[in-house]
């Protein structure tokens, strides 16, 4: 099971762990540059659950999947920005990445770096799954459907945590008397049997011999003899270690020890290519290159080794890659996890594949998840049980998570935190409570308006209001506000200035000329 | 269901597809006048009389005087007996069979060594192309592909003549033979009888298996042409299809997921995008197959080699239509064509899970 204490819920005092500051990101299209997000910006602190709302085509996905920086491109691209994801920019070679000349909406020269975008896709690729992981709409599409599961989550792992698992393998191999004697003294100084039971699994999985956990249990309780037991372990460690190359392991974790450290070395370039030091910049150059050359000539066999037979050489790092896996699937409420993680996608049902998502997503223990509208293409008693999963693992481990969704219901179900979007803009942000009892902007009034609630008088809430009007047309999005031509309350300044998203009341943002004189300037 | 079981099942759907085909090339048999086929058993210095009792022996021969299911089991016996009926031209004359024995195995080479050639190819090629849709490289294979789909084969074959030809090509005499007529015999070895070699009768591969060097070498250089032009052609649709598969792949869903979990740009392609961009393709390999046999029929006649196609022209470019000829050629095109497309299924229930329903 995971633990990790120091994850637990703290909304308030951490500093926010994704912000997303004026994202723009546009569409390239033959009948001419859709404008899906303008300006976007918000902040997610660590464990809380932030839910984006807002009707189809406001730009919700379009959100999460820019902070993924997944847009497809072609079309689409990312204009400008600062998305940071544990306060490292994303988005700061981005001016490096293309060279864009608009000429007119439907004549864009887009003229892509090769190099800039293979770096760029390298640190991502670091980053993507390993501090910030998603989960989609419909997740028998999502799920690779030749690949068995447990495969597809034993990739994400292998590729993010061969350090953690090289360490855990050398640790039980390294596993001596000493630590033998600490762990018996420890066993014997206690006598409630669940607390010996807890010492005991703290042990097995501490040195990565989880599946010793029942014979040892068993030993324990018959045997009083220490030196028995001491003998038994050794045995069972014995038994383990068979078959393992110590040298191999030991080969690998510093080859991706060495390639971490080329990561930490391309983002420090990449900040002070930014921040303009082109001395610092050149430097670190200067050592990614001798780096690289470095770890080219000296794992050159071992690199070799992995691309020809690579099930062969990873296979210590693949069984315990294997045994997190059915870790993972049995902490998302998977039933028969051993059989489960050798199906294919095909074999389970909607509800269980969407958990297998979720099971992929956790694997290196991400501090985020991005949900996109999750539970959108399965049934209502899934659904249930996928938000109930969600919120679970929200408290228990502490993930923040950024909810996308279109049904009000479920937000008030999950999120602590509520951003309102329309048409590309995030019109209101506030807490849960808050958006449901004191809606500020007229779109969320709207929006408020067109659900059936249980909480209002019958007599006055007999008919549901719907908001007049289509969402505009985002090629040529109104001027101003771009809720404007549907709005009940526009005003003049509507159609001539874009409102800013202040805050109006603490913890309460709304962007609309009703409450704030406020423009954004451009 | 297992794969085991799935492969078990296929076998067994095709022993009534086998009764099919043979009940096809029965009914292709009888379809042609009868008077035909007595025609040949007739002697025309024969007086009136005579040619009348001839007539009715070659009836009772040919067993055209039983009803047609009864016909069609006698087919059905000799067929298992191996007995397909005589033909007489200049190109072969004897059994049918034992000219379907001593031509396949020569088709068969020339077959398996295009279909391997242009697999190798296409997979690197097209997952290269593929990979940059409306690149420089796209456009160039783009037009390597419409350029030679739009040749007929013949006429590529006589292009790779002329240009890679011995004697007459760029090379000189340093160049490609043009010719397959009478290669085997230019040495005298034990295990070539009667222009056959031992015991394959695959000339390449016979002459490895006897260690002969030079025999093999001369056997390869006068594949390397007629491999060469065949492969030409099916890599052009091959090359297309895994193209258009691999785009089509790259804006799956679960391409975005693997991006989304971290997995580096190479291995995306690598493992997520090429495997099931070219489950779609083996279909195609399947297909492929029954082309290439029609253009083996042409290549072995442009080339001058001595295999099933050859046999198959001449049964019916001869004086007299050899209509048992032509239909034990049939009947081994079909039974070919149904073992590749068996080795198809296979292998695709074996590339993709989801098929073994």
């Amino acid at each position: 099971m995971i633990t990790q204490e120091e994850n637990v819920k703290e909304i308030s005092a951490s500093k926010p762990y994704i912000v997303v500051k004026d994202l723009v990101t546009q569409f390239f299209t033959s009948k001419g540059i859709v404008k899906a997000l303008d300006k976007v910006s918000f902040e997610i602190y660590p464990g809380e659950i932030y839910g984006l709302v807002g009707e189809s085509g406001c730009g919700k996905s379009v959100t999460s999947t820019s902070i993924m920086d997944l847009i497809p491109d072609p079309p689409g691209r990312i204009m400008g920005g600062e998305i940071y994801i544990d306060s490292f920019n994303i988005l700061s070679d981005l001016r490096s990445l293309a060279k864009i000349r608009i000429k007119s909406e439907t004549e864009v020269k887009i003229k892509r770096s090769k190099r800039a975008n293979k770096r760029h896709n390298e640190i991502l690729s670091q980053i993507r799954g390993n501090k910030i992981s998603m989960i989609f709409q419909e997740p028998f599409l999502a799920l690779n459907p030749t690949m068995r599961i447990g495969d597809q989550i034993m990739e994400s792992i292998l590729l993010h945590n061969i350090l953690s698992i090289s360490d855990g393998i050398i640790k039980r191999h390294n596993l001596n008397s000493n630590d033998l004697d600490k762990f018996m003294k420890n066993l014997n100084g206690e006598n409630d049997h669940l607390k010996r039971k807890k010492i005991i699994n703290n042990f097995v999985s501490e040195f990565g011999i989880q599946e010793f956990e029942e014979s040892l249990n068993s030993l324990i309780e018959n045997s009083t003899d220490d030196s028995y037991v001491k003998t038994e372990i050794i045995n069972m460690v014995q038994e383990n270690k068979k078959n393992i190359d110590m040298k191999l392991i030991s080969e690998i974790r510093e080859y991706y020890y060495y390639k971490n450290q080329l990561f930490q070395l391309t983002l420090e370039e990449i900040q002070a290519e930014r921040t303009g030091e082109t001395a610092i910049r050149n430097q670190k150059h200067e050592q990614i290159k001798a780096l690289r050359r470095y770890i080219n000539n000296k794992y050159f066999v071992l690199r070799m080794k992995l691309r020809l037979a690579e099930k062969h050489y990873m296979a210590p790092f693949r069984k315990e890659a294997r045994r997190r896996a059915i870790e993972l699937l049995s902490l998302v409420n998977i039933a028969g996890p051993e059989i489960v993680v050798d199906s294919y996608p095909h074999e389970l049902s909607g509800g269980m594949q969407q958990r297998a998502m979720i099971a992929m997503a956790l694997a290196s223990n991400p501090k985020m998840l991005i949900a996109d509208e999750p539970t959108t293409a399965l049934d209502v008693t899934t659904q249930a049980q996928i938000l109930e999963i969600i919120k679970d693992l929200n408290e228990l481990i502490g993930m923040g998570v950024l909810f996308i969704t279109h049904d009000l219901a479920v937000i008030a179900e999950m999120c602590d935190r509520v951003g309102v979007m329309y048409a590309g803009n995030l019109v209101e942000e506030t807490s849960t409570t808050e958006i449901f009892n004191d809606p500020k902007h007229p779109y969320t009034v709207g929006l408020m308006n067109s659900v059936p609630r249980a909480d209002r008088k019958r007599e006055k809430e007999i008919r549901l209001d719907t908001i007049p009007g289509t969402v505009p047309n985002l090629i040529t999005p109104p001027s101003g506000c771009r809720f404007h031509p549907r709005c009940k309350f526009a005003m003049d300044i509507c159609s001539l200035k874009k409102p800013k998203l202040v805050e109006i009341s603490p913890q309460h943002k709304v962007a609309c000329f009703l409450y704030s004189d406020e423009s954004e300037v451009d | 269901m297992e794969l085991r079981y799935y492969i078990i099942r296929r076998f067994l759907i095709l022993i009534p597809t086998l009764f099919g085909l043979v009940l096809l090339t029965f009914i292709l048999l009888r379809a042609i006048p009868t008077s035909d086929l007595i025609a040949s058993f007739i002697s025309q210095k024969a007086t009136a009389q005579e040619r009348v009792i001839e007539k009715q022996q070659a009836i009772a021969y040919l067993g055209l005087n039983q009803p047609l299911p009864v016909q069609f089991l006698y087919y059905l016996n000799d067929i298992i007996h191996g007995n397909l009926g005589v033909m007489y031209t200049s190109f072969y004359t004897g059994p049918v069979m034992g000219g379907i024995e001593r031509f396949l195995p020569y088709t068969l080479e020339l077959s398996i060594a295009t279909v391997i050639l242009s697999i190798l190819i296409a997979i690197p090629l097209g997952t290269y192309i593929g990979a940059r849709p409306n690149s420089p490289s796209d456009a160039i294979g783009r037009i390597f592909s419409l350029g030679v789909y739009a040749m007929p084969i013949f006429w590529l074959a006589l292009l790779a003549q002329i240009i890679f030809g011995k004697n007459i090509g760029i090379f000189g005499s340093y160049g490609l033979p043009i010719s397959g007529e009478g290669y085997p015999t230019t040495t005298k070895v034990p295990w070539i009888v009667n222009n056959v070699s031992e015991p394959t009768h695959m000339l390449f591969v016979d002459a490895l298996l006897h260690g002969n060097l030079t025999i093999a070498y001369s056997a390869f250089i006068h594949l390397i042409l007629p491999v060469g032009v065949l492969t030409l052609s099916i890599l052009a649709g091959l090359l297309r299809f895994i193209r258009a598969g691999m785009v089509d792949t790259a804006n799956q869903e679960f391409v975005k997921t693997a991006r989304a979990k971290g997995v580096p740009e190479k291995l995306v392609l690598r493992r997520h995008v090429r495997k099931n961009a070219l489950l779609p393709s083996v279909t195609v390999i399947g297909l492929l197959m029954a082309g290439l046999l029609g253009g083996v029929v042409v290549i072995e006649y442009v080339f001058q080699l001595r295999g099933m196609g050859r046999l198959t022209l001449a049964t019916i470019t001869g004086l007299n239509i050899q209509f048992y000829g032509v239909a034990g050629t049939v009947l081994f095109f079909g039974i070919i064509l149904m073992i590749t497309n068996l080795i198809v299924d296979v292998v695709y229930a074996f590339l993709d899970p989801r098929i073994r329903y």
